[in-house]
């Protein structure tokens, strides 16, 4: 004999692991998402990896030059003898894992140049977003004006110019991709400030007399983190393409540690002689922002399902 | 009374392609005789009778055992209705009258109701039945009395002066010229709230009028 | 059979009566992750040509599922598990999508409570409806033009012509919702679904399409299956209404059965549910149904009202009941629907009824004096943005005057667009006043909430219309609480936790709920901890804007009785605003009636609701959808839609509408050019209107119930 209960009883404060752990089983509800979580994962396992441990020492040039792949180099060798699996392998530090400060002091602050100029972009798009969309008026017209021109930038013109001024560097690249991000990020946030703040919580808000910071960090912003997780996960994969693409340019992240746009740029010149070394970090860069991108749709398209 | 009023609306309709076998079970589970075929829109296309479900004598002769259940479940609507040109079928502005005669000129028992050709109704010879039952008063409570009168002006209103004299209301009406007696008229009426004394005696005092039949329980 | 006493003819039908549509025992489940959720169970019943079959119940409990899957629109993971659903004697299920479209043909129609649903905003009207009969009757324009016309008149859509030429943003929603209905019956249809269609619209437009309904179902002969929460709109359209509980027909049987002697306890308990309209908080109680409806993963066993039933035995518990067709011809689906007398009942001790403390006349709290609040519109063209056009001002609120005495309520009623939320805004300082004095406890509250001092926006609270929007959805009830306490340091900090539980038990919530997050809770529950909100730095005025009319009616009438207990606890005062006149009246004390910006009626509650009464209040009151088919209604309709607030008419704002005009002075002419007089009655009881006090007192009242047999 069972009676119908109303729902849970006594229900503890949720831990900090229980919630992570409840946003990584929505993802891995969608196939999409635990593919392109998986993809991820690789990646950042392999960045753990190679900050102890890589086939050989990344930088000598140890082997015979532009070899094929072969039994004792996974992937083969570039233009000047290097391992490509330990190359590729420690390209991922920059990216993901490491951030070197100025100067030949060999600082680092842990997390990459991907995430750092991504969360740069957050952090600036969103109170920009959230000034303009909350205030609105000439709060909205100025910055939305300011933004839409630098929008109008060709993207790479933008780096280009910033790199010029600023000169090479892992925290020039940090603001130059916070700098090109801030304006999406911002029309995102500004776009969902719009719709929050008609909600009924934010006007009980603002009859208890609350401060415009409070309400626009304290009662919009939380919500609005869905999709900006969203966003972000996108942006890392652009961020990275940005970095490849910089990297090819030879404006980006400085030599000594490989950068996989680099890694394309330099054995372009000896592509006839072996393709591999231009196609290995090709497919790296492609991996890890296709997996970004899948992992976001995963994301995206369970957290929509989960706010119906 | 238009045959708008007394048709039955929105009819059971099937499409030209379907079997034959499910036309047969709507028919017999909905106790329906006429299946209007109607295409795209309602327009109608043919129509399908219990007669039309009979196949043939020479077309069964010409089949054995075997060949008759593929050739009836192969069948459809479409290849057993009368086609829409040998239809009748009537419109819904036209009278009841109308109607009846030309159920009973063409000897059968229903006609489609079309409005620009689209199906709006089908009129059968039960709504008929019907509307006349309702027409004389069967579901109203009363005395049904049959006055028969010469058939000439004046008379009807000696009768009706009557029933306002009283104040009787009338729940269902109907004339007919006196079978078998030409030059006479038979009015059935039925009178509500009233007895069959009243009407007896309402009623015989009219001069060349009498009354032929008179009851309660109809 | 002697005599019968009067004609009556209204049971005669000619042509064929049998059911369009028949239903027998049919489940509906739905797939989800680990297995499927049956939706609906067990539900029969038929519906005849020119019947109009009533479909009420609570939220979520499958009334749009049956109508959905009668049109297979259950989407990707629902179908239909048991029954058959025969349409004009032929089965639906089982047949795929094709079948089922050509079946179904045209005959189906289906009008939703948004009309905007069906209508394409980017082509003309007129071109929507010809569509329906060119496209598949292969009809010539002018003739689908012409006849298209004809069904926008028999709508009573006024200027038919026009509006062919117009698109759907430009007329009003009740004229949006006569083009749906237009262009359902232009297929004659066989069967019309109606999905809610009056609840989004005011009760004028709503009394004017309801009204439609019953006249065209006369006329078209076409099954009606009507599906709504409203058991008045049900009284009004309906000849038979199925009442359904948990995905399950609990009652079914004609109207006037059903609402004179309700059989099944959900039905006897849905009626004391609601406010008789008329009926205040000191003359009689809402008497919510304890608990929810349990969802479909966890119903019980036996039957499924069982948990919430007072009358619940053994046998409830352990076997589900069936559907039993009593003496009187009304199927009721309760073990012991014999033995249950509805007049011998009690309240269960778990129900929440407030105690009533009798509020004196004291003084003053709020008053506001001919306060004004004008929306700037800015225009778009260049004369405009240039400045070289005069400013054109919507007037939201004009003139309001009144006040609110020490722990009373004052109740505002109006349609939507009259006003009334914007004077609360303007209260409370989301919004500053443009003209007028208004003070509450002596301070000056013409401005808004930056140029208020801190004490002052504590005492001033306010509840929210929309329980889903009224917390924030990232924080825990608790933190949601406590912020009022913290913002205006009413606590010290170490004790909110304290103070936030003690305030949830007086919700009726309870410790648990602290740590819970808002789309964890019920629509009631996060109104429940709405009103905490407000509650909790204890102020002295809570506006609340329409707090019950997104919910159920047993969670409305939880949450009223919550609202009375904290006002007599407290000693709260209230303003009310609500557009069902039924509970205005039962929660206030005072009731203003707001019209396009003015203030047209003013006065105590009982005086508002009986003669003499404003022309508008009198409408109103005749279009109120009443639960009770005995009860004889006045027939008023007002013409036309509500004028634009931009350009409001002159003199009384009302006149263009007015029904009773001709009883004005020079037969109304006055009311074009002059401001009308406020009329006193007595006790406070003001009139905006030129029509004289006696001749308003002359007028019947509204309601009349007729004599019970």
């Amino acid at each position: 004999m069972t009676v119908a209960q109303p729902a849970l009883g006594a229900s503890k404060r949720p831990s900090r692991l229980r919630k992570l752990w409840d946003t990584l089983s929505v993802v891995l509800n969608s196939r999409i998402g635990t593919v392109g979580l998986a993809i991820v994962v690789f990646w950042v396992v392999i960045a753990l990896l190679s900050l102890f441990w890589t086939p050989y020492p990344p930088n000598s040039s140890l082997f015979v030059q532009n070899l094929p792949p072969n039994l004792t180099n996974v992937l083969g060798t570039d233009h000047l003898g290097r391992d490509l699996a330990s190359r590729l392998m420690q390209g991922t530090q920059v990216i993901l894992l490491k951030t070197r400060l100025p100067g030949d002091t060999h600082v680092a602050i842990p997390g990459g140049v991907a995430l750092w100029g991504v969360f740069g972009s957050l952090f600036l798009g969103a109170i920009l977003g959230l000034n303009a969309g909350y205030r609105g008026g000439w709060w909205d017209q100025v910055i939305m004006q300011v933004l839409d021109a630098l929008i109008a930038f060709p993207v790479i013109v933008l780096y280009l110019v910033i790199i010029a001024a600023l000169g090479q560097g892992d925290l020039v690249v940090i603001f130059a991709i916070t700098i090109t991000g801030a304006p999406g990020v911002a029309r995102l946030v500004r776009s969902l400030a719009l719709d929050i703040k008609t909600r009924d919580y934010i006007r009980a808000a603002e009859t208890r007399g609350e401060s415009l910071a409070y309400i626009m960090y304290r009662e919009i912003l939380p919500n609005a983190r869905g999709p900006l997780l969203v966003d972000a996960m996108l942006r890392v994969g652009y961020a990275i393409f940005a970095i490849g693409t910089l990297g090819f340019l030879g404006l980006g992240l400085p030599p000594p540690d490989p950068d996989w746009g680099n890694m394309v740029n330099e054995a372009r010149r000896n592509i006839f002689l072996n393709q591999w070394a231009v196609i290995f970090p090709s497919l790296a860069i492609a991996s890890l922002v296709v997996g970004l991108n899948l992992f976001a749709d995963g994301l995206r398209e369970e957290i929509t399902r989960y706010q119906k | 009374m238009l045959v708008k009023d007394i048709m039955t609306r929105h009819p059971i309709l099937v499409a030209p392609e379907t079997p034959v076998t499910e036309v047969q079970s709507i028919m017999v589970e909905n106790q329906v005789r006429h299946l209007p075929v109607a295409g795209d829109g309602k327009r109608l296309q043919g129509l399908i009778t219990r007669q039309r479900l009979a196949l043939s004598a020479d077309e069964l002769g010409s089949l054995n055992v075997w060949e008759i259940t593929r050739h009836i479940s192969q069948l459809t609507a479409k290849q057993i209705m009368l086609k829409k040109a040998q239809v009748i079928t009537i419109d819904p502005d036209r009278t009841v009258e109308r109607a009846a005669a030309l159920i009973t000129d063409h000897k059968i028992s229903g006609l489609p109701v079309i409005e620009n050709g689209i199906i709006v109704g089908i009129l059968t010879e039960t709504d008929l039945l019907r509307a006349f039952q309702i027409m004389l008063g069967l579901p109203m409570a009363g005395v049904r009395v049959t006055v028969r009168m010469p058939n000439r002006k004046g008379e009807f209103n000696k009768l009706s002066t009557v029933l306002a004299q009283k104040g009787w209301g009338v729940a269902g009406m109907g004339s007919f010229p006196t079978p078998r007696h030409s030059g006479q008229y038979d009015l059935v009426l039925k009178i509500s709230d009233v007895s069959v004394e009243e009407v007896k005696e309402a009623l015989s005092d009219i001069p060349d009028q009498t009354i032929v039949d008179i009851r309660t329980v109809v | 059979m002697a005599t019968t006493t009067s004609l009556d003819t209204s049971s005669i039908t000619y042509g064929h009566t049998g059911p369009v549509l028949k239903l027998e025992n049919v489940a509906i489940a739905y797939k989800v992750r680990g297995g499927e959720i049956e939706a609906v169970q067990n539900v029969s019943f038929e519906i005849n040509r020119g019947e109009s079959h009533g479909l009420v119940g609570e939220s979520g409990c499958g009334k749009s599922t049956v109508a959905w899957a009668v049109v297979n629109f259950l989407g990707a993971n629902g179908y239909v598990k048991r029954g058959s659903i025969r349409f004009l004697g032929r089965e639906l299920t089982g047949r795929s999508g094709e079948d089922l479209r050509r079946l179904r043909g045209d005959q189906i129609a289906m009008v939703y409570q948004d009309p905007m649903q069906a209508l394409n905003p980017s082509l003309r009207l007129g071109d929507q409806l010809k569509e329906v009969l060119t496209v598949h009757r292969g009809m010539a324009d002018a003739e689908a033009a012409r006849r298209s016309i004809e069904m926008l008149e028999r709508v009573y859509m006024p200027d038919a012509a026009d509006v062919m030429r117009r698109f759907p943003h430009q007329i009003s929603g009740g004229q949006q919702q006569r083009v749906v209905i237009a262009m359902a019956l232009l297929n004659n249809p066989a069967l019309l679904i109606m999905d809610e269609p009056t609840t989004a619209l005011d009760v004028t437009v709503e009394a004017a399409v309801l009204d439609l309904i019953a006249d065209l179902r006369r006329e078209f002969d076409t099954a009606i299956m009507y599906i709504t929460h409203n058991l008045g709109v049900v009284a009004r359209v309906c000849s038979k209404v199925g009442v359904m509980y948990a995905g399950e027909m609990v009652e079914r049987g004609l109207v006037e059965q059903i609402f004179k002697r309700p059989q099944h306890p959900y039905t006897q308990g849905l009626m004391r549910c609601v406010p008789k309209l008329g009926a205040d908080k000191a003359s009689s109680m809402l008497y919510p149904i304890r608990g929810r409806v349990p969802p479909p993963h966890s119903r019980p066993i036996g039957c499924v009202f069982g948990p919430r039933c007072d009358y619940a035995q053994e046998r409830c518990r352990m076997e589900r009941p069936a559907l039993r067709t009593m003496p009187n011809g009304v199927q009721v689906r309760c073990h012991f629907a014999e033995d249950i007398d509805p007049s011998q009942w009690q309240p269960h001790e778990d129900v929440e009824l407030p105690t009533l403390r009798e509020v004196v006349a004291s003084e003053p709290i709020l008053e506001v004096q001919h306060l004004k609040k004008y929306y700037e519109v800015s225009g778009s063209t260049i004369k405009d943005i240039l400045g070289l056009r005069p400013k054109s001002y919507v007037k939201a609120v004009e003139d309001a005057t009144f006040t609110v005495q020490k722990g009373r309520t004052l109740g505002v009623v109006g349609e939507s667009g009259c006003g009334k939320s914007t004077l609360i805004k303007t209260i409370i300082g989301l919004e500053d006043s443009t003209d007028g004095k208004a003070e509450f406890m002596g301070f000056d509250i013409t401005g808004n909430i930056a140029s208020r001092d801190i004490k002052l926006i504590q005492e001033l609270q306010m509840v929210f219309q929309n329980p889903d929007s009224t917390m924030n959805p990232s924080y825990t009830v608790g933190q949601q609480i406590g912020r009022p306490m913290v913002r205006f340091k009413t606590v010290p900090k170490k004790q909110v936790r304290d103070e936030v539980i003690k305030i949830l038990q007086a919700m009726r919530l309870g410790e648990t709920y602290y740590d819970r997050l808002p789309r964890q809770l019920s629509g009631g529950e996060k109104q429940r901890v709405g009103i905490a909100r407000a509650l909790a730095s204890h102020p002295n005025l809570v506006l609340c804007d329409e707090p019950v009319s997104a919910l159920d009616v047993s969670v409305q009438a939880a949450i009223l009785n919550l609202l009375l207990d904290a006002q007599s606890k407290l000693g709260t005062t209230m303003v009310f605003i609500a557009h069902d006149l039924s509970v205005v009246r039962f929660f206030s004390d005072d009731v203003a009636v707001m019209y396009l910006g003015q203030i047209m009626e003013i006065g105590p509650a009982e005086a508002i609701y009986a003669p003499p009464y404003h022309p508008y209040t009198e409408a109103l009151l005749s279009a109120v959808p009443i639960p009770d088919p005995t009860a004889a209604q006045k027939h008023i309709r007002l013409e036309g839609s509500v004028p634009s607030a931009l350009n409001p008419p002159s003199g009384c704002r009302f006149h263009t509408r007015c029904p009773q005009r001709h009883f004005a002075p020079e037969g109304g002419a006055v009311c074009a050019t002059q401001i009308p007089p406020w009329q006193e009655t007595d006790n406070g009881h003001k009139i905006f209107c030129h029509i004289p006090l006696e001749t308003l007192r002359t007028f019947d009242p509204v309601i009349s119930h007729k004599e019970k047999d």
